[in-house]
């Protein structure tokens, strides 16, 4: 069963909403900067992708990922035509970090500390009223994974529309850890490229209303299906095995094949290790047909947003499908071998007839998610540019990056 | 809500149970538990139970959650009743984790020794464990179960949002069965983010195997509970109206969180256990639910006929959950 992806809400270092958040991705602005809120002198890396809305610079403060929660959760309620009363609408909200920021701050600085704040139920239930809520704590892949969980909820016929969100923060445990085991420390997300050195954490936080498929409403996109499992093979190196299974799955599920995917939103951290694996997955499951869809990976402008990221390039699939503009994999000059034969979008914005897009997003403990996105309505208006599919570079000499985003959040 | 049936008359079945509790040895230990029993108990020495091969670099709860899986898919007749390794079907058994506490001295330990020096001297083995859903992983890993891998972090309610979950995915096709565990250890770090002595907290952990009666009756394995009605609501009034609207008696048992109000509804049943197990066992958390249906499970193995309602979370949490628990028509094994 297919269902529809009502309304959408979205915040991260290279905007403040959805329409910002597309906006930046295809102008290709990044939201690189130097690490705000840590002590820079502990670390290797000393950049990150994060939201510039604390309240002094080296200074840090709790619940900023609640924040953005609430704030991108809103969004995704006033865009589907909804109250803000959740009283009766499950939530699930998949967080790779959830608020362990809070924790640490509690624990070292003596911060005021919650436990109740650590779900963030407590939060929902604030704002929205809502009792029937879930965090899910799936590591990168949770907000993937959540929108798995909230099409179950929607076929099982327990709930007729689900809020499904992510959002993570920074933690210095998490980013200190990647810090020590990363062998050259990477001064920006590279994805795919020989030259890429690891990954670098961002913020964000995304949400959309997921509703019964009635094949009428208006929507931003249909989400055909998404799959779940999980490699149990490694601790923090991912399988392609797995991957490869996660991706048949989601396209069996889907009732689609290979070759009728035009657009791949990559998982694409930049690290060694994942986009090996997510570039042999895709070759073995695609074939011969791996230079049918174009790719992009927009951590190379958002960072890493851990959890809440998997569910942000389901936001970004679902405009891209319906204007036809792909926000381009910035920073990327040469690729792998394993993806010697994938058509990126490089540099700039393409425009291209979009039906179908697969998300990919998998985490630590060997756990993937990956969707399938298909657009609503008839094809994009706009402009084709070049030759079928729009695979013409648009402009932009390669490799061009604009570090700092157009707009901050909050403040 | 009522957890839905696959199909008519094929309800949702608990067939496995699997304990690493300091001082319990077996499921209908659960009914005489006493805190100062459990307190006299050596804690859980999870390479006596398990073997220390692949232990070293595990945090606590992990390890716990290994040796209550373990037993969970022995009980279940998953993995042979003397057997480790990789578990029967692995590829579409899922594992539903609920821990809220259990990564905390990780991350906490980790944020100390950057700010005392720097990642230089952060072990690279702490990154899984500094990985919220470091469980969930390490259980799929030892058993070899491929299935969907949830871990929830839901705050009091986590372990019976746990247990719908797992039934959910069965339910919905995702797995054939659902291998549920709860977690959490007691250790000076969540001690002093809690404000609660460390005496006060759980160190152990619960398993269940979740599987549709039909699944089970075809492979021979025994059902020890099926799953009724479970809610998620605002207060413990709303979340027992929600649970028991529909239940054609009174339960025979209530087990609750440790601040439950009364109510009619409920007021015939015997209130035994719900401030029991935590009385028992300490702050349970994110193991509390799982705990609970352990305990529904020796309540009915003990001749407890009618049904056991199970909530988690107080009025003063953001929601409590319920969920109702039946004997099952196959008898205890």
């Amino acid at each position: 069963m297919s269902w529809l992806i009502a309304g959408t809400g979205a915040v991260a270092s290279v905007g403040g909403s959805t329409d910002e958040v597309f906006a930046a991705l295809c102008a290709g602005h990044s939201g690189l900067a130097p690490l705000r809120g840590f002590d820079r002198r502990k670390y290797r890396a000393r950049s990150a992708y994060e939201i510039d809305d604390r309240p002094a610079p080296g200074t840090d403060v709790p619940l900023r990922a609640t924040g953005w929660l609430v704030r991108a959760v809103a969004e995704a309620l006033a865009d589907a035509g909804l109250g803000a009363d959740l009283s009766d609408v499950p939530v699930i909200v998949g967080s790779g970090l959830r608020e362990l920021r809070s924790a640490e701050l509690g624990w070292r600085d003596g911060a005021p500390f919650d436990p109740a704040a650590l779900h963030f139920g407590t939060a929902l239930r604030e704002r929205f009223g809502a009792a029937w809520t879930y965090t899910l704590a799936n590591a990168c892949a949770a907000s993937l994974y959540a929108l798995a969980m909230a099409g179950d909820l929607l076929d099982a016929g327990v709930a007729d529309a689900v809020v499904v969100a992510g959002t993570d923060t920074l933690t210095e445990s998490m980013f200190g850890a990647l810090d020590r085991v990363q062998l050259e420390p990477p001064d920006r997300i590279r994805p795919f490229d020989v030259a890429r050195r690891g990954t670098l954490l961002g913020d964000g936080a995304v949400a959309v209303v997921l509703r019964r498929d009635d094949h009428d409403s208006p929507a931003a996109a249909r989400v055909r299906a998404v799959s779940m499992n999980c490699d149990a093979a490694h601790a923090t190196a991912p399988d392609p095995r797995g991957i490869a299974a996660a991706i048949r799955m989601a396209h069996e599920r889907a009732g689609v094949t290979a070759s009728d995917l035009d657009l791949i939103l990559l998982h694409g951290t930049g690290t060694a290790l994942n986009d090996e694996a997510e570039a042999v997955a895709l070759g073995e499951v695609f074939g011969a047909a791996v230079d049918g869809p174009l790719l992009t990976a927009v951590k190379s402008m958002t960072g890493h947003t851990s959890g809440g990221s998997g569910l942000l390039s389901v936001v970004v699939a679902a405009r891209a499908l319906a204007t036809g503009r792909i926000p381009p994999t910035i920073g990327l000059r040469e690729p792998v071998a394993e993806a010697a034969r994938f058509r990126f979008v490089r540099d700039a914005g393409h425009a291209a007839d979009l039906r179908l897009a697969q998300v990919d997003a998998f985490g630590f403990g060997g756990v993937n998610a990956v969707a399938v996105v298909e657009r609503v309505g008839g094809p994009a208006g706009t402009q084709r540019v070049g030759g079928p599919a729009g695979t013409e570079r648009v402009g932009g000499p390669a490799g061009t990056e604009r570090v700092g985003g157009p707009t901050g959040v909050g403040r | 809500m009522a957890v839905p049936l696959p199909a008519p008359g094929d309800p949702i079945a608990l067939t496995g149970v699997g304990l690493a509790l300091p001082g319990i040895d077996h499921v209908t230990a659960l009914r005489s538990a006493t805190r100062g029993a459990v307190r006299a108990a050596d804690p859980v020495e999870p390479a006596a139970r398990i073997g220390r091969r692949g232990l070293r670099y595990l945090d606590r709860v992990s390890q716990l959650a290994l040796c209550a899986g373990q037993d969970a898919l022995r009980d279940a007749a998953l993995l042979p009743a003397d057997g480790g390794g990789a578990a029967a079907a692995g590829g579409s058994v899922a594992v539903v984790a609920s821990s809220n506490l259990g990564s905390l001295d990780t991350v906490c330990e980790l944020t100390s020794t950057i700010a005392e020096q720097t990642t230089d001297r952060v072990s690279p083995m702490a990154l899984p464990n500094a990985s919220s859903n470091v469980v969930a992983a390490v259980v799929a890993m030892r058993f070899g179960l491929r299935g969907p891998n949830l871990t929830f972090t839901n705050g009091p309610t986590s372990g019976l949002d746990a247990v719908f979950w797992a039934a959910l995915l069965v339910t919905v096709g995702r797995c054939s069965h659902a291998l549920v565990v709860g977690a959490e250890t007691s250790n000076p770090v969540v001690a002093r983010l809690l404000g609660r002595p460390a005496g006060e907290l759980l160190d152990g952990a619960v398993a269940l195997v979740v599987e549709r009666a039909a699944t089970a009756d075809g492979r021979g394995a025994s059902r020890l509970a099926e799953l009724g009605r479970y809610a998620r609501r605002p207060g413990v009034a709303a979340c027992v109206d929600r649970v028991l609207a529909g239940a054609p008696g009174a339960p025979g048992i209530w087990f609750a969180d440790s601040r439950p109000p009364g109510t009619a509804a409920v007021a015939a049943a015997p209130r035994v256990a719900g401030d029991d197990l935590t009385a028992a066992f300490g702050l349970a958390s994110g193991a509390l639910g799982v705990l609970q249906c352990a305990a529904a499970v020796a309540w009915f193995a003990a001749g407890g006929a009618a049904a056991a309602l199970l909530t988690a979370g107080a009025d003063t949490d953001d929601a409590v959950a319920g969920l109702l628990l039946r004997p099952s028509g196959r008898g205890p094994r």
